[in-house]
């Protein structure tokens, strides 16, 4: 049985310099396919649909609100051929209402352990609408090593470099962050994987660059420990989101390998200048990820912010408007507020304002974001910003001798696309 | 000056893992990024670091870097008038 599972462009961020990683959901999904199932993925961002390709049963697996239109053009569109369509993914789970009225079923939860019943459903014509699961969530050590087979990984190449492997070490999250919707999605329970099945799938990527996409790591002191002390003879060099600030954590962490963190800046305080010191004297690059137009944010505050930044030598930083994600907290606050003036979903970039903030209008919060952008790379541009960082990785790389040529013949390319 | 020239291009080869490319197949007053060789933006960047690392020059802004890798011989000539004299 031919099933081709597509993941649904979108349009990047204007600011921000446009790559393409290999997608994560798609690939952990695949993995827990039925052997008899033959899998055939398109990334819309990378490639082109063919929608004229015979194919038994279509999955869109969407993992942003900036997806789910798209993803939901596609559908009519297989629908319309007769062909039957199944959606999963973060973003089919936060928009499922909407996505059921363009779907013969919909998948809601995690996938490991549930997906012979639902192939076997499909096989005997008898598919459910919706398979919620996402309050029974399988058994973290179900969790198996990504499909990344079904990758075309020259797609995910610029001018010869492979851009990092995204790859998961645990779900859930302790904590609940008020615009983000994981405690929603994967629940409050932190479920690290067995070591021992990150490590051995760490150790089976082809690339010796990855993205750990895992929500936080700090959340689990030991474990967080046990993981880069395994970590450390894989010579792997990685980017994650923050690592617990601990001397001794953030020295395991070195020595595994960890490149840059994306970490939010919050404030102007001595702990976050002191938390981005501590990260640099471990030779760990910090990329800040900073949202703008929460409700204590003032104008005076917002460019305080920025001059900040700079003063505590971010090597990248990011900035987006926050966005009332549905299920998140921001969306229930704003939306009991009535502040939410549109749920046209592909306005949900996080670098357009979609709702009205507390000290300034929706369209002044647009020009701080770019006077954000602006400032923070006045003086030294993102290309140059990101080539540095890149170095940082080469130089660790040659230390230990890990290190790679890219791959020359690709070198005319970008994403897949020739380069003049 | 032809030492360094001479040196530079083994170093460029080696860096680059340029495979195909011979000692001799470099032309030292030909422009060394976009020409016959392939060498491009990124390969700039590993060219500056494997620099700084040999020769302690360091060559840290975009401007210098159009001037210095003009050409190899544009380049040796930076490395011989700004490397530490021992």
């Amino acid at each position: 049985m031919k099933f081709k599972l597509i993941y649904p462009k979108w349009s990047k961020m204007e600011r921000q310099t446009e790559f393409h990683l290999p997608p994560h959901g798609p690939i952990v999904f695949a993995a827990s396919l039925p052997e008899d199932v033959d899998v055939e993925f398109t990334d819309e961002n990378v490639e082109p649909i063919d929608f004229e390709d015979p194919v038994d049963f279509i999955g869109i697996s969407m993992m942003l609100t900036i997806q789910v239109k798209r993803g939901l053009q596609i559908a009519d569109i297989f629908r319309k051929k007769g062909v039957k369509v199944i959606f999963g993914g973060i973003a089919t789970m936060l928009h499922a209402e909407e996505v059921m009225q363009h779907a013969d079923a919909v998948f809601l939860g995690e996938a490991e352990g549930r997906m012979t019943e639902v192939f076997n459903d499909f096989k005997n014509n008898r598919l459910r609408k919706v398979y919620d699961y996402l309050n029974e969530q399988p058994p973290i050590e179900m969790v198996g090593t990504a499909r990344r087979d079904i990758l075309n990984r020259d797609l995910y190449n610029y001018k010869g470099i492979q851009m990092v492997d995204l790859v998961h070490a645990s779900r859930g999250c302790r904590f609940n962050c008020f615009p983000c919707a994981v405690a929603y999605l994967g629940g409050r329970q932190f479920r690290p994987r067995p070591i021992d099945k990150a490590i051995a799938e760490m150790a089976s990527i082809d690339n010796n660059r990855l993205f750990i996409v895992d929500n936080s790591l700090a959340q689990d002191t030991q474990w967080e420990m046990d993981l880069f002390a395994e970590m450390i003879p894989l010579k792997k060099k990685w980017c994650s989101h923050p690592i617990e600030d601990n001397p001794k954590v953030l020295d395991l962490a070195a020595q595994a390998g960890a490149w840059y963190v994306y970490q939010a800046v919050f404030d102007t305080s001595q702990y976050i200048r002191d938390r981005i010191r501590r990260y640099h004297d471990h030779g760990i690059g910090v990329e800040g990820t900073i949202l703008l137009g929460l409700d204590t944010h003032t104008e005076d505050f917002i460019k305080e912010l920025i001059d900040f930044l700079l003063e505590i030598e971010l090597d990248l930083a990011e900035f987006t408007v926050l966005t009332p994600f549905p299920h998140t907290r921001a969306f229930e606050k704003l939306q009991a507020e009535d502040r939410i003036f549109t749920y046209d979903w592909d306005k949900y970039t996080a670098d357009q304002v979609v709702f009205r903030p507390k000290h300034m209008s929706a369209e002044r919060l647009g020009e701080l974001l770019s006077y954000a952008w602006d400032s923070f790379y006045k003086n030294e541009s993102q290309q140059l910003k990101m080539s540095r960082l890149y170095q940082k990785v080469i130089a660790k790389e040659k230390a230990d001798n890990s290190y790679t040529p890219r791959k020359r013949e690709l070198a005319r390319q970008a994403f897949g696309q020739k380069l003049n | 000056m032809e030492n360094l020239i001479s040196e530079l291009k083994e170093k460029i080869i080696e860096t680059l893992y340029l495979e195909d490319v011979h000692k001799e197949d470099i032309d030292e007053d030909a422009p060394l990024v976009g020409g016959d060789l392939g060498i491009d933006s990124i390969d700039v960047l590993e060219l500056v670091m494997m620099i700084e690392t040999e020769y302690s020059v360091i060559i840290d802004n975009k401007e210098l870097g159009e001037k210095v890798f003009s050409s190899l011989r544009a380049l040796a000539e930076y490395i011989q008038t700004n490397r530490p004299q021992v």
